[in-house]
């Protein structure tokens, strides 16, 4: 197999441990994400449990199709990224291209969405912490849109990294670098997206419907 | 890393097998479990059902992405053991810390003593009152 011993390193003895490696490492590095963000859910569930009136009608005050069509967006690029994945295996690098490139572009309806909302609350002066001035009163919500901030802009930087692993992958796998033999780049890129999407999915009910 | 036949065999035939309707499946079932959370959220369920009927379906979507868009369903234990140990972290993180903000009350030392009620607002003979518990 000559594709298999180009693509191993020289500590490794076959292919197929040096994936499982890289795999093990990747999921490694997608539990830490996920503590990461774990500790802003701690944080907002605290407050949300400390202030719980205010944080429903801070909550009630955001729109909420937005946050439900950004979710139908993301869950949608995560399908073109399986696709992706599964086209590589089966042979056909440029399609996977395609794909991500679809995926790319979903994540940038995405951001265009986020970018409404966040133009709107920059408007009525939802703002995190002192900045605050914005319709809902009482304790707890400045603190609402603080952990709003916090919460949705993390996951928007992690949107942002993800794209731009989606594209180099993707590029790479048009220019004909992976295959039905070796297909890891491909399949961590996926990973990493697919968490992206995970996380979304709990951040839209706790912020938007609860 | 012992490595046995099945694991082995099982690799190999995810290379040659498609996987393409099982992730159009997965997508369905993760457009219409948004959909309903959606139109769920718009009744107001009393207490804290609203949370918990989110929460589930959220919990539904996530395992199924978790399952067959990251392959933990069939990919070998290593893996799988360590996003289930970020789980566990999850809920030991946000259970004890709500846990902990849920159970708290002033300090039971006499009233009128450093960390206890002003001497004034103690009823007679009991617990001080519910309101000031906060």
């Amino acid at each position: 197999m000559p594709a298999s011993t180009t693509h191993v390193a020289h500590h490794f003895e076959s292919l197929e441990k040096q994936t499982h490696a890289a795999r093990l490492g990747m999921w490694l590095f997608l539990a830490t994400e996920v503590l990461l963000f774990t500790a802003l859910f701690a944080a907002y569930a605290v407050y949300r449990y400390l202030y719980s009136p205010t944080f429903a009608e801070a909550s009630r005050s955001l729109t909420t199709w937005i946050g439900a069509v950004n979710t139908l967006v993301l869950v949608t690029s995560s399908l073109t990224v399986a696709m992706g994945l599964n086209a590589v295996m089966q042979g056909k690098p440029r399609r996977t291209a395609v794909l991500f490139g679809v995926s790319v572009l979903l994540a940038l309806v995405f951001l265009g969405f986020k970018y409404v909302e966040y133009s709107h609350h920059f408007q009525t002066g939802e703002l995190p912490g002192k900045y605050y001035h914005g319709e809902v009163q009482g304790a707890g919500a400045s603190l609402f849109y603080t952990l709003y901030f916090l919460i949705t802009g993390l996951h928007g930087i992690h949107v942002v990294i993800g794209m731009c692993v989606l594209a180099v992958v993707g590029t790479l796998s048009w220019m004909g670098r992976f295959g039905a033999e070796y297909h890891t780049p491909v399949e961590l890129a996926g990973l990493y997206w697919h968490l992206v999407d995970l996380i979304w999915i709990f951040v839209f009910p706790l912020i938007y419907l609860i | 890393m012992a490595e046995t036949d099945s694991e082995s065999h099982f690799e190999e035939e995810r290379l040659h097998h498609s996987h393409a309707g099982r992730y159009v499946w997965v997508w369905a079932a993760l457009m219409i479990l948004t959909g309903l959370t959606y139109w769920l959220s718009r009744f107001h369920f009393p207490g804290g059902w609203a949370v918990t009927v989110a929460l589930v379906i959220a919990s539904a979507k996530g395992t199924l992405v978790a399952l067959f868009f990251m392959h933990l369903w069939d990919q070998r234990g290593a893996n799988r053991l360590v996003f289930v140990t970020s789980l566990v972290f999850v809920a030991l993180l946000v259970g004890l810390t709500i846990a902990d903000n849920a159970t708290r009350f002033p300090l039971a030392n006499p009233p009128g003593s450093l960390g206890g009620w002003p001497a004034s607002s103690m009823p007679q003979g009991g617990m001080p009152p519910a309101g000031e518990a906060r």
